[in-house]
């Protein structure tokens, strides 16, 4: 029986690898020495895709380029670069190599989504609740998905804090974490955070607050004693430096609410807002010029087109659906062109899934901003990999494919907007997470059937 | 018949369920755990603690002297994982949680408590053991436990508790033994609930509550330092019972038993260098290498479903045959069975414990985990010895040696074996006759100390397979020997049969009642013939018939190897 890993160990030896071509695939041998193990797939240090279409997002499209891949980070990109001794080369004839796809809203990989017993929860953090056998995952990596942001649930005013991650499956939960990326916290507006689509069972509080009014008093009240706190510790550091011997003051009490606020309002926390209506965006870009920190990204902004500009000038991102309206009241004056519309007012655009399923065919969501918007086919790019890296503060790691940056993949079977468009393999830090050829699809697992010897009985069929 | 002979060889009065005083055992097989096996030897107990222990030991004057003729005597298993005598959980307290800070450690309002949110219960004071529990742990040769709650984010200080039939209370070994942690949140929470609803929330308030006691303990040492002048600390039960667990002095027991689990009690014990102890482990040899950054680690056999352990639930994205599912459910089955001796060969020193569990398959387990690999002496000392390290009782409990506890089983075979017979238990030197059930209620015996799932009920009623058994086979051509080494799993047998013409998996075991059936498949001249075994279990023995198809059908004789 071999594990996944064990068979892209072999890829790995293999002097070409080809994605998307009938390879001979492992034959069914006994099951019962099968280890409890996740395919790992092993760390190349040289890698070189060639021949590929590359669309590098920042530096136009090269029609048949190599990029060579070296201890997970990209060495090179071009037509004329050379593969270097020792590689494993990836044959990319036919192929498209994009970006990883970064999915800015996303739920995946959570063991819990809502702590919502209170609306101000700063003090939670999605990293705390990761786990690494979330099936997403692995389906996120055969849409060509290598960064999330894995946020927090919509039930809070100020819900937790967020956790970016590699869709590094097989490795432990730890190992998700994107290294490096910057902190951030999940805010709510309007509809969730009232809970007006909860049943409140009798004699059952509701919960504070029920109305917009209630939500900005919310904010302004938790930034107001972010203040407060950071006051009372600026106070004591001085208090502390001033102190004789031995007569050192007690400091003041930790408060990991406060703490991530006072990170918000010191702009090290990047705030990612759920909004749907343009009078809720207002009054959030409102708190947070009062307060001074910036919105890195409005979350859903189902109405965004409406206050693009004001959006804009404020140097926020925009993270929104394709066309998906409606849902709720807060949703009826979605138009599918919010996208395009906001791309061409400045602000920048991705589109997210907020769902393991839709993160599956991310690209499709965008080539959508080219058919309603007309937004260019660079900009929808865009809106799946380098807007959502901006929004996230990782635009320097990820997002494009540059050299210096992580290699972070995703190579097509064509052009990712075309309809038939199919993610052949991912690559994460130069390693290949996922490989169509060895992935246990349904073709894959019907192919054993026909393999085996005589009837046998099958119990489940695999996704 | 067989308990008038054995009291008649004791010379004691029938009447004598539990007697103190002073005891001579004599011609004891003793396994002190800590200083090795005298094979014969004797042991003076007076006023509950162990006088002396030897081969050349004249028993005292005053000592009521047993003659055990060679029965096996060892120290009296501990379990860390018990809720006996625990009362029924208290309804949680109406109120949710407004908004607000997340301060912790705060007591709800009112006489309202705020359960799985107390760590300054106390459960020595609360504990009301039935007898019968008591009882039916003892009789297995569990001689002391330690109680705390089995949920909640903090759930109280914890007691070990020796099993007397007069009084657990006031007899208690040790309390607080730790304050016990886990990842539930507030009873009766969830949305409208109270704060901490889900796991982000526990960790929150755990993290956060640490906090609190850190401030709170700065305080109160900076108030006692006597500065003039200094406003006093507040009083608050729930952060005083924590200030020494951020001090270092009172270890955190976290109940983790999923690697995920284990990793982030390990954070939580690291972020704030308490004295942790992860409870549970039952994935522990998934997190090896946060096993190493605990104080200790406490082995649950309660072995887990395979379709709940991490990574298998979403078994299909992994599986490489359509026919899979069963073969790898017994290998993670294996895998979890062998979890004790991966991490013991990976050099933690753990102690075993039932996860809750009655004592009958409590043992049936750690048997499992013998079988899956772990020495048989590193078992028991996990069991004694090292289960009272843990418990910071290792200078009172857990070997045979002068001035510890008299806690001590007195079994005619190896206690961790597939019959011990466990004959009488000392508790405090207090002595225990264990009378063996009669047939009728040898099935409720089983359930004493706290049966859980109906499954477990079952388990109960069923012969135990699991182990090594010479098989012989006897047809009409004469007979053929193979060895049997089983698995069980409920009513589920695996494993695999050394035969003469070579080792096969054994397939389809089933174990109803005292019935066994399995099937194993060899080429027999060239033809694949599949034999199948129906038989009846009889302790160590089975007998019964093979059908072998078209070869014809024949007898079998299964004796269980020691």
């Amino acid at each position: 029986m071999r594990t996944i890993a064990m068979v892209l160990a072999a890829a790995a030896f293999t002097a070409t690898a080809t994605p998307g071509t009938a390879q001979q695939r492992p034959a069914p041998r006994d099951t019962t020495t099968k280890r409890l193990s996740y395919p790992v797939p092993p760390a190349a240090r040289l890698v070189a895709i060639t021949n590929a279409t590359i669309m590098t997002v920042a530096k136009g499209t090269i029609p048949k380029g190599t990029i060579v891949i070296r201890d997970g980070k990209i060495a090179a990109v071009g037509a004329d670069v050379a593969v270097p001794a020792g590689a494993q080369v990836i044959d990319g004839n036919g192929k498209f190599v994009i970006p990883g796809i970064v999915d800015a809203h996303s739920h995946s990989a959570a063991e819990a989504i809502n702590e919502g017993t209170q609306s101000i929860t700063a003090q939670v953090r999605m990293e705390d609740v990761l786990r690494q056998d979330a099936l997403g995952l692995y389906r996120e990596l055969a849409g060509g998905v290598t960064t999330l942001n894995i946020l927090h649930g919509s039930a809070n005013t100020i819900g937790g804090q967020n956790a970016t991650v590699k869709v590094r499956w097989g490795l432990p939960a730890d190992s998700l974490l994107f290294e490096g990326a910057p902190p951030g916290i999940k805010f709510a507006l309007g509809e969730n955070v009232r809970q007006t689509n909860r049943t409140v069972l009798p004699g059952q509080e509701r919960r504070y607050p029920r109305t917009r009014m209630g939500v900005e008093e919310l904010l302004r009240d938790a930034f107001t004693r972010a203040q407060e706190y950071r006051r009372e510790w600026q106070a004591y550091e001085r208090a502390r430096k001033s102190a004789k011997k031995g007569q050192a003051p007690v400091p003041p009490k930790r408060d990991l609410q406060l703490d991530a606020l006072v990170e918000v309002l010191e702009g090290k926390r990047l705030v990612h807002c759920h909004s749907y209506r343009a009078d809720e965006i207002l009054m959030m870009l409102q708190v947070a010029k009062d307060f001074g920190f910036r919105v890195a990204s409005f979350q859903h902004v189902l109405e965004g087109y409406k206050v693009a500009d004001e959006i804009a000038a404020a140097g926020s991102g925009a993270s929104t659906f394709a066309d998906n309206w409606a849902y709720k009241l807060e949703a009826w004056d979605a138009i599918p062109h919010n996208a395009a519309l906001m791309a061409e007012r400045g602000v920048r655009v991705s589109i997210n899934s907020d769902s393991d399923e839709r993160a599956r065919r991310l690209y499709q969501e965008a080539a959508k901003a080219m058919h309603y918007g007309g937004a260019s086919e660079e900009e929808a790019l865009k809106m799946i990999t380098l807007h959502p890296a901006w929004q996230l503060g990782i635009d320097k790691r990820v997002g494009s494919i540059e050299v210096g940056k992580d290699a972070d993949l995703a190579i097509f079977n064509g052009h990712p907007f075309a309809p038939a468009a199919r993610v052949e393999m991912t690559l994460i830090d130069g390693r290949v997470f996922f490989d169509r050829n060895t992935a246990p699809t349904l073709e894959y697992l019907m192919e054993l059937i026909r393999q085996q010897q005589g009837p046998r009985q099958v119990t489940e069929v695999v996704p | 018949m067989r308990l008038r002979t054995l009291l008649a060889c004791l010379a004691v009065p029938v009447t004598a369920a539990a007697q103190d005083g002073t005891w001579a055992l004599t011609n004891a097989r003793i396994e002190t755990v800590t200083r090795g096996v005298i094979e014969r030897g004797t042991i003076v107990i007076r006023d509950g603690i162990i006088e002396t222990v030897g081969a050349n030991v004249t028993p005292p004057p005053d000592a009521r002297i047993v003659d055990l003729a060679g029965k096996r005597v060892f120290p009296g298993l501990i379990d860390l994982t018990s809720t006996l005598g625990l009362p029924s959980a208290p309804a949680a307290g109406g109120g949710q949680g407004g908004p607000g800070g997340p301060t912790a450690g705060q007591p709800a309002s009112g006489t309202v408590r705020n359960v799985g949110l107390e760590p300054g219960r106390v459960i020595a004071e609360e504990l009301r053991p039935a007898a019968a529990d008591v009882r039916g742990a003892r009789d297995a040769g569990i001689t002391a436990v330690l109680v705390a709650p089995s949920r909640g984010a903090f759930r109280g200080l914890s007691a070990l508790v020796p099993l007397r039939d007069d009084s657990a209370t006031r007899y208690v070994v040790r309390s607080p033994v730790a304050l016990h942690m886990g990842f539930e949140g507030a009873q009766g929470s969830g949305f409208g609930g109270r704060y901490p609803a889900t796991l982000l929330g526990v960790i929150a308030y755990e993290r956060q509550s640490m906090y609190d006691a850190q401030h709170h303990a700065a305080q109160q040492e900076r108030y006692r330092a006597g500065v003039r002048g200094v406003s006093r600390p507040s009083y608050d039960a729930n952060l005083d019972a924590l200030v020494p667990v951020v001090r270092g002095a009172l270890p955190a027991f976290f109940d983790a038993n999923r690697e995920n689990e284990i990793r982030r009690a390990v954070n939580i014990g690291d972020e704030f260098d308490l004295k942790l102890t992860v409870v549970g482990a039952t994935e522990g040899f998934r997190a090896i290498d946060a096993l190493k950054r605990a104080s200790g680690v406490v082995v649950s056999v309660d072995f887990p479903r395979p379709t709940t352990v991490t990574g298998w639930s979403y078994r299909s994205t992994q599986r490489r045959a359509l026919n899979d599912s069963a073969a790898t459910d017994s290998a993670v089955r294996r895998m979890l069975e062998a979890n004790a001796a991966t991490l013991n060969t990976a050099g933690i020193r753990f102690a075993l414990s039932s996860g809750g569990l009655r004592a009958g398959e409590f043992l049936g387990n750690v048997r499992k985990a013998i079988a899956a690999g772990l020495p048989r002496d590193v078992a028991l000392q996990a069991l004694t010895v090292r289960s009272a390290e843990i418990a910071g009782v290792g200078a009172q409990l857990g070997s045979i040696e002068p001035g510890k506890i008299a806690n001590l089983v007195v079994a005619e075979r190896d206690i961790l074996g597939d019959s011990a017979n466990v004959r009488m238990v000392f508790v405090d030197g207090i002595r225990y006759e264990v009378i063996p059930p009669a047939p009728s209620e040898a099935r409720r015996a089983g359930r004493t100390g706290g049966g859980r799932a109906g499954e477990r009920e079952e388990a109960g009623e069923m012969a135990r397979v699991a182990g090594t058994w010479d098989i012989t086979v006897t047809h009409g051509e004469g007979e053929n020997r193979a060895t049997l080494t089983a698995t069980q799993s409920g009513s589920t047998l695996e494993g695999s049969m050394a035969t003469e013409l070579g080792t096969v998996q054994v397939t389809d075991g089933r174990v109803t009642g005292q019935r066994v059936t399995f099937t194993i498949t060899l080429p027999i001249s060239g033809q694949t013939t599949v034999i199948v075994f129906r038989g009846t279990v009889d302790g160590n023995r089975m007998t019964g018939d093979v059908d072998m198809g078209a070869m014809g059908s024949a007898t079998f004789i299964g004796e269980r190897k020691p």
